[in-house]
């Protein structure tokens, strides 16, 4: 099947709309000023950590799992593991990736302990949502998207989602929806930049199927 | 012919593509609640600080898990404070007024009674007894300069 997946390019998305890593971004000390610190035992350096990327941990564990206990659960386990293993971080990559591989190691192994899936349990809608474009031209007449509840829109999207495997579904969520590009995805999940991207094709394809009366 | 069906295929699949894309986008706009995350992280930072406590715990611990929801909202704990504090000033000022009141006021059987104040009762202003050998006025006046002379009289 990996091979198989290997053939296909991915047909690239718009690059330039996704969001770049947080490592540019962020605000206060470097990661590796923190992480070190954190290694001696500052525990407020750590807590600078958390408030970092909790936000980005818990979408993963969410889009991962549409189930936002479970979801919240994982995000606790993620950082408590990061912190017990913190001394054994050597920094050969950078800790935001080092985080991610922790959570998505930590959510596939939990969904295979539960071995089913878990009933819906979705965070609500922004209402900002109403004054996106996007939303709006997906709501205007003549689309399928006109007579549909939000509630009803988010239970078809979680459910298209979680009936992806684990590997596809972890591709779509960071690159997807968290914006992540292929490379760093790459290095999270363990494989080469061209299986990310071939995930991420079948991904979309099974996404498409799923979705098909809207997608059309 | 077929250059024109493999171009209308292709654009159908780059439209439902972007469609998805937008879809997709659209989880984005899913939020979890501010108070839910919060006390996520709070007790994210507590079990650290449990872990690299050893399992020794602080009182501060001891209290965050006995009362989480005073360190889960810090603006409830803080009005829960300033309530207690009200009540604790209004508990003490109607226990020290109730131990010095006087005036009207009905027994149990709903008679009315008076307590009359000391002063009233007895037409006398009563101070505390000091012990004799309790000094009025502290020694250092005693030892200053400025010596009485003599009382000026108004002219």
């Amino acid at each position: 099947m990996a091979e198989k997946e290997n053939k296909k390019p991915d047909v690239s998305p718009d690059e330039e709309v996704l969001e770049s890593l947080p490592d540019g971004e962020q605000e206060g000390e470097p990661d590796d000023e923190l992480v070190l610190k954190a290694q001696r035992g500052d525990v407020h350096a750590f807590d600078q950590l958390v408030e970092r990327y909790h936000g980005k941990i818990y979408g993963l564990t969410y889009n991962m799992t549409s189930n936002r206990e479970d979801a919240e659960d994982l995000t606790q386990e993620v950082f408590i593991k990061a912190f017990e293993a913190l001394p054994r971080f050597r920094g050969k990559s950078s800790f935001y990736t080092w985080l991610y591989r922790i959570a998505v190691n930590k959510t596939i192994n939990y969904r295979k302990k539960r071995n089913r899936k878990r009933a819906l349990s979705l965070d609500q809608f922004d209402q900002e949502i109403k004054t996106d474009e996007v939303y709006h031209a997906l709501t205007t007449k003549g689309s399928p998207l006109r007579n549909m509840s939000l509630t009803e829109l988010q239970i078809k999207l979680n459910e298209a989602l979680q009936n992806l495997s684990e590997k596809h579904r972890t591709v779509v969520v960071m690159h997807d929806m968290q914006g992540i590009p292929h490379e760093e995805i790459a290095k999270v999940v363990g494989a080469s930049v061209g299986t990310v991207r071939s995930r991420l094709f079948y991904a979309r394809r099974q996404m498409q199927a799923e979705l098909a009366e809207f997608v059309k | 012919m077929m250059n024109e069906g493999n171009q209308t295929e292709s654009t159908a699949d780059t439209t439902a593509e972007l469609l998805l894309q937008q879809l997709m986008q659209l989880k984005r706009y899913e939020t979890p609640e501010t108070a839910r995350m919060t006390r996520n992280k709070q007790n994210i930072m507590r079990e650290v600080r449990t872990a690299k406590a050893g399992k020794r715990k602080s009182i501060g611990d001891l209290l965050e898990v006995s009362i989480p929801w005073f360190f889960a909202e810090p603006k409830y704990g803080v009005a829960a404070l300033f309530v207690a504090f009200v009540a604790l000033q209004y508990l003490g000022m109607s226990a020290r007024n109730s131990a010095r009141s006087t005036g009207i006021y009905t027994t149990t059987d709903n008679f009315a009674a008076f307590e009359p104040s000391a002063s009233v009762s007895t037409n006398r202003t009563t101070y505390p007894t000091l012990p004799s050998n309790y000094p009025l006025f502290n020694g250092q006046q005693n030892q200053s300069d400025i010596r009485f002379v003599e009382r000026l009289e108004p002219k």
